[in-house]
């Protein structure tokens, strides 16, 4: 039973109908084998005719011809194709998470301002950055997180860019109030739990700020950088005014609470993965980051390229037209046989070669 | 045997002259599925309009949603887990080239994670994200329903979508008065219906602490039993401990049942009228699929339908006629050749 299983499998693994009902038909086929499309008649002895082994095999292969237009009829009408193929290829490119703020400072234009006029809003800029950045990176299985208040799985890894731009399209609409990036951080590290793969994975957090990461969270964070080698980036859309990672302020005001953003960037440091910091101040500044990671993440990928499926309606129909015309020609051939003396003298006229195909 | 025999016999010694033949039926069947097949090879791929449906769905992540009375196959489960269910038959059961976009709400507003998106395509992404819908994404304890509900009709309007909203319609804290917000949109201008999710019966809520352990359920004292924002309601003068100035909802704490849950049937459908939408409890697969049907807006667009089937279907008759009488009449020959 297991072995029959085994085989069905193998035959409907890259082969596929759209109706499997229809196969039922199949049983038509059997026809064929029992009648002719030739008519019958008797004759008194059958010692009359000679043994002729050619005949016999034309005879057969009438009958093969009308059980191949039968079952290739009803794979055509069941609508038979080769199934999507997924192939395996060598490509670069990277398993990217996007962790994306959606806190509401966000909506807010470079100048930590509501957006005025030409002016573009922190979201809005990162959203059309990052659509370009996906879309150069086409063999990328991105997934999507985003955080604010609380954080918030949006796509798992996926190679269907189609959703991951939906979902990098809905970015720019209002956000929330806080910014707690700890916990984004440990839902985008959790992506990488079950991925196996040896691809080369990167997190690419994107915020305009940040806020102080519960220590618990913090030993969470450094459990997971240890388990899962992640590359990570840090593209900071820095508002005019805010302080930047890399500024030190003045002695006795160094603290987490007056600095998020640099004791962020210390904290990322300090996790022992490959990091880098992008602090960008303008939209421009923003497009040159994103290149510099497109850059980076250029490692080989095993990428699935899908082969699209193949319908084989129209070559079923073929063959089956093919054994029908075998069919009509043999037909076309066929003689009467007609008591000797009236229609002439017998065995004259049509060719010998026409004489066996048409038995 | 002697069929084979008669068959060759029947052609060989035929006749000489060629024109000279009467076709026999077996003749006309084949040219038949000859011509069959061949208007099939060559039939013409018409065009045809069928209907996609585009939808915004919004999922309903407040506290109230882990309340474990709804049924999967008879076995009860939290209300959210019956909710993604549900969504994931919507997105299995929408035809190809369909648009689902997803969004959760809590609070009073409605959070989209990813516009629509085409659903066979993007099957496995849309579907890993339903399931990763949890009620720690929720970033407010409060849940105006009416409010997300407004909200996610204009978020569907704006991504020119209907929307489907999946909720127990269990406000906390509870309206004031029982009153539904005013709706400033145009009711029916955005399709779409509410589903509801739960059982009749109030069921207690569960509580989590600060870790998402379960510690219990709220109690009666734990949750507001009544919403004092705004002005009181018009009996309450005839409450107990009634001050004008100093209290003016009475001078006790209000008692109820905010702490249980159940399904808030009557609010939703309320809702639903107000807003111009329609409104299914959530039961099996099938009636809810029917329900968003009716409900959402279809999108014509232009399917390439094969016509190759008919005059293919035809032959395949044909051929099943011309076998099946050959092998079903008389298998004697049919007439002696005599003189």
């Amino acid at each position: 039973m297991n072995a029959v299983g085994a085989v069905w499998e193998g035959l409907t693994r890259g082969w596929g109908v759209d109706h499997p009902a229809v196969l039922a038909l199949l049983l038509l086929a059997l026809l064929p084998l029992m009648a002719t499309a030739f008519r019958r008649r008797g004759i008194a002895s059958a010692g009359l005719v000679p043994d002729d082994p050619l005949s016999r095999l034309v005879g057969g292969g009438l009958r093969v011809a009308g059980v191949v237009a039968i079952v290739a009829l009803v794979l055509g009408l069941a609508g038979l194709h080769r199934r999507e193929q997924s192939v395996e290829r060598e490509g670069t490119g990277a398993h990217l998470v996007l962790l994306l703020d959606r806190s509401s400072s966000m909506d807010n234009s470079f100048a930590d301002a509501a957006p005025t006029g030409d002016q573009e809003s922190k979201s809005a800029a990162a959203k059309r950055l990052l659509a370009q950045f996906v879309a150069r990176r086409p063999h990328d299985r991105i997934a999507v997180a985003a955080f604010s208040t609380s954080p918030m799985p949006v796509l798992p890894l996926t190679d269907h860019h189609e959703v991951v731009d939906a979902a990098i399209d809905a970015i720019d609409r209002p956000g929330l109030a806080f910014t707690d990036v700890g916990r984004g951080l440990a839902l985008a590290f959790s992506y990488f739990a079950e991925d196996t793969d040896e691809a080369s994975r990167a997190v690419l957090l994107v915020s305009d700020g940040a806020a102080l990461i519960d220590r618990r969270v913090q030993d969470m964070l450094r459990d997971a950088a240890a388990r899962t080698p992640v590359h990570l980036y840090w593209l900071f859309l820095r508002s005019r005014g805010a302080p930047g990672i890399y500024d030190v302020p003045t002695s006795g005001n160094d603290t987490a609470q007056a600095n998020p953003e640099r004791h962020l960037h210390l904290f990322l440091q300090s996790l022992g993965v490959p990091y880098r910091a992008f602090e960008a101040t303008s939209p421009q500044a923003v497009a040159q980051a994103i290149t510099e990671i497109d850059r980076q993440e250029t490692r080989p990928i095993r990428y699935v390229e899908r082969i699209p499926r193949r319908d084989l309606v129209r070559p079923a129909f073929l063959v089956a037209a093919i054994a029908v015309a075998l069919l009509m020609a043999a037909k076309l051939a066929e003689r009467q046989l007609r008591p000797a003396g009236r229609g002439g003298t017998k065995a004259e006229g049509a060719p010998a070669t026409d004489l066996r195909r048409a038995a | 045997m002697s069929k084979a025999i008669t068959g060759k016999l029947a052609a060989g010694e035929g006749s000489s002259r060629y024109g000279n033949q009467r076709r026999d039926w077996r003749f006309w069947l084949l040219l038949a599925a000859l011509l069959g097949i061949v208007a099939a090879l060559f039939a013409p791929r018409i065009v045809q309009t069928g209907n996609v449906r585009d939808a915004l769905l919004v999922v309903d992540v407040t506290g109230s949603m882990n309340v474990r009375d709804a049924l999967i196959q008879n076995a009860p489960a939290t209300r959210l887990v019956a909710a993604k269910r549900g969504a994931r038959d919507i997105l299995a059961g929408l035809p190809c080239g369909s648009r689902l976009g997803l969004a959760i709400f809590t609070e009073r507003r409605s959070f989209l994670l990813f516009e629509p998106a085409e659903v066979c395509a993007n099957f496995a992404a849309i579907a890993g994200s339903i399931d990763d819908l949890d009620w720690r994404m929720a970033w407010e304890g409060d849940s105006y329903v009416a409010r997300g509900v407004h909200s996610g009709l204009a978020m569907a309007a704006g991504l020119k979508a209907d929307l489907i909203f999946m909720t127990d319609g269990h406000e906390a804290p509870p309206l004031p008065g029982g009153a539904l917000p005013d709706f400033e949109g145009k009711p029916g201008e955005v399709a779409g219906l509410l589903i509801g999710i739960g059982g009749a019966d109030p069921s207690p809520i569960p509580k989590f602490d600060q870790d998402g352990r379960e510690t219990g359920f709220y109690a009666e004292e734990d949750v507001p039993q009544e919403n004092r924002m705004g002005p009181p309601p018009e009996d309450a003068a005839s409450r107990a401990g009634w001050n004008p100035r100093n209290a003016p909802w009475g001078g006790e704490e209000a008692t109820g049942t905010e702490h249980l849950s159940s399904l808030r049937e009557e609010h939703l459908r309320a809702l639903a009228a107000q807003t111009g939408l329609g409104f299914v409890a959530l039961g099996d697969g099938r009636g809810l699929l029917a329900a968003v049907e009716a409900d959402t807006r279809p999108r014509p667009v232009e399917m390439r339908v094969d016509t190759a089937a008919i005059p293919a279907a035809l032959a395949l008759f044909c051929l099943a006629l011309l076998f099946g009488l050959g092998a079903t009449t008389s298998r004697r020959p049919e007439r002696l050749p005599t003189r």
